[in-house]
């Protein structure tokens, strides 16, 4: 990192302010002993920023919390985890809560559920003052508001004394990174701290960690999925893969020249955003591959009639004052043989849109054609019949499948309800067929959808979406619940599905890198309204509107010398924009 | 396909791989006092329904010869003011009870089932009126309408049971109702929907198989209620004509004879109720936790 | 939602239940066999005297016309006149009420003085011999059938131990109850003992909840000692449903207080309502009921109100 740091003050443990050695934490559940983390040696020296990348279950969030002393009742450490010469496993409550919030803080994924719902958010950072400093009440108070104006809050006198249900999602999380650096910990834990936000808020939140942690020296754990936060943040790299770290390195080195197999694997497959004033250097990928299907299609799509199209719709939620204007006037069609992508932050109104395309969402106003029909004109029947021709992937791979049913009575349910004159036998094979060809083993269908992984559900509603031979294809985020892995291998599928069987397909994403990938064209939705719309390879790499052009500045690229570029054009833009808005 | 499937979890988890029920089944009898529940329930029904071929007693004649008798050899739990058998009666009566209680029960979360499934998955304005219905209901005191049903009219048992399962049916519809409104909005529900699947099919293969457990739930804490309602019932003047009897009857009559000393006239039936409400209750809360639904605390 | 139309919409959803209740007690009335007239004349009553009665009062015009004057009586305060005690409905009722709502309220504060912390100590030291006891025993005072209760409390110390009297105290006002507070002691116990059971066990299960959730977990890393995370936050947190549960368990209070007042001979509605039953005194019995439907109601509707002073999320339509 380029910024320059303040000497570090000399610490125990050969001047780390985190030391883990051999830490090892083993579950007990009614179903026996899970071990999640196996021999993990790390350290964290003051001022630097180690990020613990992996996928879901690797282990990574168990080592932070072990870190912390905050493990579950049924969790056991063994091994150690030294913080500023305290050995945190085997330390007593008493211990620990002196060294919380004062040596070590942490900062958690969930903005939303972090935060105490029914105190002012002033007097939660105060508490955590007053925990370790003799000061008084109305002291820690006038603290907690310069900690809120320090965290970017603006109007802290004010907001001090909020609920946290009246703040948005990155305002909760800076008041949770207040609480973090209200004493000045030597260390501070970041377990997934921008997951949950949006690409905008992440960087905002990533430029305000940097800055902290660089003004006071602070060592930070940064416990993350995503590449590019690591890109954008680390000094150095721990992979971790089932419960033990398999890579160690600079940032550079792990992200651009991997060792390890299951590394250079990983990174193979996160989606990488193609960016025209990329600042040069490194593997930036080439314009993917899925597109050049979409490409293939244009001449005979174009001519055809829209599988879909939305035209002039708007949803209004409920009415009178506190009525959510939820779409305003969006347009836009989807042709057979060709994906659509549809992007946006949360509430821009991408998933109301999709669930208008469904017919799940009547517009307020404005006409919606499935296959050539108006929807509001056409009757209950044949509506239903229209709705044959429609397959649909949703975002949570628990909740897509009645679990309840087995993994083939899943698929074959469109078949009952569209072609009830099947004998159980050919119901039976075409199921089978279909199944082959999302690549699963015939065998799933006697299977209960809870023994399967996240992407084989996935597949398994995929198949079920196909198995009628669909003309359209509606997939809303049908993989941000998943591991950049099984995300490659279920789009995959997809994409080699639509050009063999022809369907149109609406896909619903707030991943822009994604959507870049899979999709011919896009529309970028805000507030309701379609900002703007185009072929994809214009649109997100020549964007004419300043907002496209922000959401894709935020997002981070999984190249530190990439994106180091990256960051200093963004602020060195905002900066400029700032100094015009004041002048 | 690439070689990245080998990263997608393994296919079946060995966790996971014990199946719902089996799961449910084994965290139910981890749970001691619901064991024990089931135990008491049992126990209850080979005594009265098994207990008079073992112990056979006189329960319909007037016996004036034995009356008010204490515990002896003869009589283990001595006699009634009509020199009934009151271990025999306890048999006798608990048939009652527990037929009741059971029948009223199970028709109670029956209608509150339909009720609160109707009224969740239409939603809008007739959801709300339905439940304006279901809140007038809870706001008239149960007690209180047996009492007023008791000044107008004797029913016999079939009718007994008809109004205890028209007065409790408003709590189960509630929880159904919630219930359902929380699966009519589930990814599969939608996908079927989106699809062009209809109602008939939503309400029959997917949001009421998957709101068994709540209903089942609903159904035990339903039972141990209308046993305790049955149990007011004689107190309030509405029970079950002499000679037959139950166990809120017996404890009502019984009640006078306590002053005079008489223990084992309320002792018996008193405990009987209450062992019997207590393990349905028990019963109750070990299958909540064992299906992991939410009902009453 | 601003307080103000909240309150409207609260306070007409009451009057729709309320509304609703009434629908109810006059089909009630009407489904006596022979009609009201056969209740108050007794079953020797011939058919003509029948008749004539029921032209006396009105009752041999059409239902809905009926209903509506019957609305208009209630309007008007009139819930008729006792068939025994030669006395206004309405003046019975005011007399008794009060002398109700004080049996209920003493009950209920000091059932809830007891089961909060109850509640408390359990969720904290979960899966324990306390917890497990306090479990137990909460059931068992749930399955007690309160007469029994009742009954047991006056041989114990009443007459086993002749520690309080077995009668409640007499007198026409609340001022008069409150001059003898030792008899007060065993009624409130027996109406109060359910109401901690059942609010033991929610605020057991509220508060474990709570103290999974995740801001427990901020406070700790935050250095916030395990006691102070209990009272400052997982205490306010874990009341919040427990009020809302209190406005749907105001019935059962009702219902207990009938019992109560009439094993003790406790001078309130429930008693007025019990011999009121034993002799058919239909105006009074359906008054009872219609005022105590609407106690009810108001109290849901004051618990609402009291949810949303403790929680400002519910105050912003998002709870």
């Amino acid at each position: 990192m380029s910024a320059v740091r303040p000497p570090a003050a000399p610490a125990p443990d050969g001047g780390h302010i985190l030391d883990l050695d051999d830490l090892g934490v083993v579950f007990t559940t009614e179903t026996g002993t899970v071990r999640a983390v196996r021999g993990v040696s790390l350290h964290v020296a003051p001022g630097e920023t180690l990020a613990l990348v992996g996928e879901s279950g690797s282990g990574k969030s168990t080592v932070a919390l072990a870190a912390m002393g905050l493990l579950a009742g049924n969790a056991r450490a063994t091994g150690r985890a030294v913080v500023d010469g305290t050995d945190i496993v085997g330390a007593d409550e008493e211990q620990l809560s002196g060294l919380r919030g004062k040596t070590v803080s942490m900062v958690f994924q969930e903005p939303a559920t972090a935060l105490d719902p029914l105190t002012r958010v002033g007097r939660q950072i105060a508490e955590v003052i007053r925990n370790h400093r003799r000061v008084s009440a109305a002291d820690a108070a006038a603290r907690a508001v310069e900690l809120l104006r320090r965290v970017g809050i603006p109007e802290p006198e004010q907001r001090a004394r909020a609920y946290p249900f009246q703040l948005s999602g990155g305002q909760r999380q800076r008041v949770v990174i207040a609480m973090a650096i209200a004493n000045e910990p030597a260390l501070l834990i970041a377990d997934e701290p921008t997951t949950a936000l949006d690409v905008t808020v992440q960087a905002e939140i990533l430029d305000l960690l940097r800055r902290l942690a660089a003004e006071t020296g602070t060592g930070v754990l940064l416990v993350t999925h995503n590449m590019g936060v690591v890109a954008d943040f680390a000094d150095r790299v721990a992979v971790m893969y089932q419960g033990a770290v398999v890579e160690t390195g600079s940032v550079e080195d792990v992200l651009l020249r991997p060792s390890h197999d299951y590394t250079k694997r990983l990174l193979s497959a996160v989606p990488r955003l193609s960016v025209s004033e990329a600042a040069g250097g490194g593997d930036t990928a080439e314009p993917a591959g899925a597109g050049s299907v979409g490409a293939g299609s244009v001449g005979a799509g174009s001519a055809e009639e829209p599988a879909v199209e939305l035209t002039d719709v708007s949803v209004v939620f409920g009415r009178g004052k506190q009525a959510v204007h939820a779409l305003r006037g969006v347009s836009f069609a989807v042709r057979p043989g060709e994906t659509l992508g549809l992007v946006g932050e949360s509430g821009s109104g991408k998933s109301t849109a999709s669930r208008v395309a469904l017919g799940l969402v009547a517009p307020t106003a404005g006409s919606v054609t499935l296959f050539g029909a108006d929807l509001a004109r056409t009757r209950a029947r044949a509506r239903r019949a229209l709705r044959a021709g429609v397959g649909v992937v949703l975002q949570d791979p628990v909740a897509s499948l009645d679990p309840r049913m087995t993994v083939g009575e899943c698929v074959a349910e469109p078949l009952r309800v569209h072609r009830r004159t099947l004998s159980g036998r050919e119901r039976e094979s075409l199921v089978g067929d279909v199944l082959d060809r999302v690549r699963l083993p015939r065998e799933v269908a006697r299977r209960a959808p809870r023994e399967l992984s996240g992407g084989q559900r996935q597949r398994v509603s995929l198949a079920r979406a196909l198995v009628l031979g669909p003309r359209l294809l509606v997939a809303d985020e049908p993989t941000s619940a998943l591991d950049v892995s099984v995300q490659e291998a279920v789009l995959e599928v997809i994409g080699e599905l639509q050009e063999e069987l022809g369907f149109a397909c609406l896909f619903v994403s707030h991943d822009l890198a994604v959507v870049q990938q899979f999709a011919r064209r896009v529309v970028v939705m805000r507030a309701g309204r379609a900002e703007e719309q185009g072929l994809t390879s214009a649109t997100l790499l020549h964007p004419e509107t300043d907002y496209t052009r922000r959401l894709l500045a935020a997002v981070p690229v999984p190249d530190p010398i990439v994106q180091r570029g990256r960051r200093a054009e963004r602020l060195a833009t905002l900066a400029a924009g700032r100094t015009e808005e004041q002048g | 396909m690439s070689s990245l499937t080998s990263l997608d979890t393994p296919a079946v988890q060995p966790e996971l791989a014990a199946s719902n029920t089996r799961l449910a089944v084994r965290r139910f009898l981890r749970n001691r006092l619901a064991v024990v529940g089931l135990g008491v329930v049992v126990f209850f029904v080979l005594f009265c329904f098994v207990g008079p071929l073992l112990y056979s007693t006189d329960q319909t004649h007037t016996l004036l010869q034995q009356v008010n008798e204490s515990p002896s050899g003869a009589h283990w739990l001595g006699t009634d003011a009509v020199g009934h058998d009151e271990l025999g009666r306890l048999m006798y009566g608990g048939k009652v009870s527990l037929i009741v209680g059971l029948s009223a029960g199970v028709l109670a979360t029956v209608i509150g089932t339909l009720w609160g499934a109707a009224a969740g998955y239409a939603g809008g304005w007739i959801d709300a009126v339905m439940m304006r219905v279901v809140d007038a209901g809870i706001a008239i005191p149960a007690l209180f309408i047996l009492l007023v049903v008791s000044a107008i009219t004797t029913p016999d048992l079939s009718g007994l049971v008809l109004i205890l399962g028209l007065i409790s049916w408003l709590v189960p519809s509630r929880l159904v109702r919630a219930e359902t409104l929380t699966l009519k909005n589930r990814d599969f529900v939608l996908t079927l929907r989106a699809t062009g699947g209809g109602h008939a099919r939503a309400i029959t293969r997917h949001i009421l198989p998957n709101s068994v457990s709540t209903v089942i739930v609903a159904a035990t804490f339903q039972i141990a209620d209308a046993i305790l309602l049955v149990a007011y019932v004689s107190y309030l003047g509405l029970g079950v004509q002499p000679p037959s009897t139950d166990w809120g009857g017996m404890l009502s009559s019984g009640m006078t004879a306590a002053y005079s000393g008489y223990w084992w006239l309320i002792v018996p039936p008193g405990l009987a109720i209450i062992l019997v409400v207590w393990a349905f209750n028990a019963i109750g809360d070990g299958l909540r936790d064992a299906f992991d639904v939410r009902g009453r605390a | 939602m601003s307080t103000y139309s909240f309150l409207i919409r609260r306070v007409l959803q009451a009057l729709a239940v309320v509304l609703l209740v009434t629908v109810v007690v006059f089909c009630l009335l009407h489904a006596l066999p022979g009609g009201p007239a056969r209740g108050i004349l007794g079953p020797q009553a011939t058919a003509s005297q029948i008749t004539a009665f029921n032209h006396e009062q009105g009752l041999d015009r059409p239902l809905p016309v009926q209903y509506v004057y019957y609305l208009n009586q209630l309007v008007h305060g009139d819930f008729g006149m006792s068939y025994t005690l030669n006395e206004p409905v309405s003046q019975l009722i005011t007399e008794r009420l009060p002398k109700t709502l004080l049996l209920t309220v003493l009950s209920a504060v000091i059932g809830l003085l007891f089961a909060v912390p109850l509640g408390v100590w359990q969720a904290v030291r979960r899966n324990k011999p306390v917890d497990y006891v306090i479990t137990t025993l909460s059931f068992i005072a749930y399955s007690t059938p309160v007469y029994f209760l009742g009954l047991i409390l006056v041989l114990v110390f009443s007459q086993v131990l002749p520690w309080f009297p077995a009668q409640a105290p007499q007198g026409n006002s609340v001022g008069d109850i409150l001059a003898q507070p030792q008899g007060l002691v065993l009624p409130v116990v027996a109406g109060a003992a359910t109401m901690v059971a059942v609010f033991s066990r929610y605020m057991r299960s509220a508060t474990l909840e709570n103290l999974g959730e995740d801001y427990v977990r901020t406070a700790r890393a935050g250095g916030t000692r395990p006691r102070a995370i209990l009272t400052r936050h997982v205490f306010r947190n874990s009341l919040t449903p427990v009020v809302a549960m209190l406005g749907y368990y105001i019935p059962v209070l009702f219902g207990g207080a009938l019992v109560v007042e009439q094993l003790f001979n406790y001078p309130g509605m429930g008693l007025l309502f019990w011999t009121a039953a034993q002799s058919s005194d239909y105006p009074v019995l359906l008054g009872c009921v219609l005022v105590i439907s609407i106690a009810t109601v108001t109290g849901s509707l004051l618990a609402d109100v009291l949810q949303r002073v403790i929680d400002p999320r519910v105050k912003a339509g998002r709870s």
